[in-house]
């Protein structure tokens, strides 16, 4: 598998969890040869770690492309922490 | 104004007022209440009313259908036409012979024939519309970047899913310039790369505020939007056209941000199901090999070595057996045959050589005769040749006694005047010459 190069770090989340779902599918299947199964288990626990660190360290970015942001910041700075 | 001597009657009188008043038309401005519109009628009956009187109207059917209005309570109305009188009621009605809609009715009847239209194009089918991406890595805004809309999208957006970069493009969202503004946020948005979905939206207001979003530009370009576009334009229960051609369609831009991402709480109880079932994949693929191996493990192979290797030492004796008997026959049977086909070479050789000399003598025999016959009749062809020859020699002429004679200087002497009396000439005959002198010369008769 190409994408198996990508370290999950460096990968979307989406992506990361893609994958993540076709190894599981993969795993249930039964059809695989052991040491692909453990090689694929790795793959999918690396990507696991990545996508809950991920979500667990988000913290929202706002960039203005056009225009300057305006009043009701400090609410929204304020909610950011209220992410978990 | 004087009173008439005499009294008229009550259809007289109705009819000189239905006269007068016909002489006037007009057109009046006001809001429409109690429109009956029932099918079968000939007419469509309203008032139109302001702060402190009301003005019965009639309009034919055929008139309403052609001006293309739907009427409805409580919309500002223009109507052209003028008063009659219904003399069978004592009433007084105007007669509309053309309406149209002012003010917001106006707006909202232009914003339905663009509505048609956009329909007819099929930038609102539902084919057209596209999913919205599960996983955004960042999300495109287009609203003001004043008031509450922009907030409650980010709060709404960090609450859910702070994964996502949010990219902003704050733009005039009402008033003059706000459709040029609007089209150019989208845009920007557009060439922006890595953008999933775009987030559209406005907090509410009234009717003529939305007016933006029922442009025909900015909804051309939510069409050309290259990802999908969520609108959240709070103004329910109206749908304005950009909510009509947009992927998805929210109440406000609260609405707009839940729809476009998911809730991180919600991803995170996903992650953690597929963790489970990561480990139990693999439990099932190492409890599949262990019931494989198992199987294996009791295959008769594995059981008795001989049952492997056996049957394969019996096939290697045989071949082994075989191999012994096979050389020394095969290298006989050669020898044989090479013996065999040397002899035959060798007769085969003596024979050819029979063959050819006594054809060489045949073909010498053939070619000496050929010759001779040849010879002969080239010889009898040189003879015949020869005797024509003589014939047209000079020397046969005199051989039948002709003589040429030559003058001194041993040119021909054809005439007398070539010699003259006392010259020497030479007579040639076919047999010798003569050395004469010219006696006479004289010319024939």
């Amino acid at each position: 598998m190409a994408s198996e190069v990508t370290l999950p770090e460096e990968m979307s989340f989406g992506a990361a969890l893609a994958e993540l779902e076709q190894i599981v599918r993969a795993l249930e299947d039964g059809q695989l040869e052991l040491e692909d199964g453990l090689a694929r288990y790795e793959r999918g626990v690396a990507l696991l770690r990545a996508c809950q660190e991920k979500l667990a360290q988000a913290k929202q970015k706002v960039t203005m492309l056009i225009g300057e942001l305006e009043g009701d910041a400090q609410a929204t700075e304020g909610d950011e922490e209220g992410a978990e | 104004m004087a009173t008439p001597e005499r009294a008229i009657s009550v259809s007289d009188a109705m009819a000189l007022a239905k006269g007068a008043l016909e002489t006037l038309r007009l057109r009046v401005v006001g809001e429409v209440s109690g429109v009956s519109d029932k099918p079968g009628y000939k007419a469509v009956y309203f008032n139109l009313k302001d702060g402190s009187s009301v003005m019965p109207c009639l309009m034919w059917r055929d008139a309403y259908t052609a001006c293309g209005v739907q009427l409805a309570d409580g919309q500002l109305a223009e109507v052209a036409g003028g008063f009659s009188a219904y003399p069978a009621k004592g009433s007084l009605q105007f007669q509309v012979r053309q309406v149209v809609l002012a003010g917001e009715g106006m707006l909202r009847l232009q914003v339905a024939q663009l509505a048609r239209r956009l329909e007819t194009e099929g930038l609102m089918r539902s084919e057209r519309k596209r999913p919205l991406p599960a996983f955004p890595e960042r999300i495109g805004v287009v609203t003001s970047p004043r008031g509450k809309a922009v907030h409650d999208v980010l709060r709404t957006l960090g609450r859910r899913y702070p994964l996502a970069e949010i990219v902003v493009a704050g733009v005039q969202v009402e008033g003059e310039g706000a459709v040029a503004e609007i089209v150019r946020g989208l845009s920007a948005i557009s060439v922006e790369p890595g953008i999933d979905v775009v987030i559209l939206g406005r907090g509410g207001g009234t009717y003529e505020d939305m007016m933006p979003f029922n442009s025909e530009e900015v909804a051309r370009a939510i069409v050309a939007c290259p990802v999908p576009v969520v609108t959240g334009i709070g103004h329910e229960p109206d749908n304005s056209i950009a909510d009509m051609v947009a992927d998805m369609r929210a109440s406000t831009p609260t609405a707009a941000a839940e729809a476009a991402a998911p809730e991180a709480a919600e991803v995170s109880r996903r992650l953690g199901a597929e963790r489970r079932l990561l480990g139990r994949g693999l439990a099932h693929l190492v409890t599949a090999g262990a019931h494989r191996l198992g199987l294996l493990a009791q295959r008769s192979v594995f059981r008795d070595p001989n049952a492997l290797l056996g049957a394969r030492l019996q096939t290697l004796d045989v071949l082994s057996d075989g191999l012994a008997r096979a050389l020394p026959e095969r290298i006989r049977g050669e020898r044989q045959a090479v013996t065999l086909a040397s002899g035959a070479l060798l007769r085969l050789g003596a024979r050819l050589a029979v063959a050819h000399e006594q054809g060489l003598a045949r073909a010498a025999e053939r070619v000496g005769a050929t010759g001779r016959e040849l010879i002969a009749s080239a010889e009898r062809d040189v003879a015949t040749a020869a005797a024509r020859l003589d014939d047209l020699s000079p020397l046969a002429i005199l051989g039948r006694g002709y003589a040429v004679c030559y003058g001194a200087e041993g040119a021909v002497v054809r005439s007398v005047s070539d010699v003259s009396a006392g010259e020497r000439v030479r007579v040639r005959l076919a047999r010798g010459n003569l050395g004469c002198i010219v006696e006479t010369a004289h010319e024939e008769a």
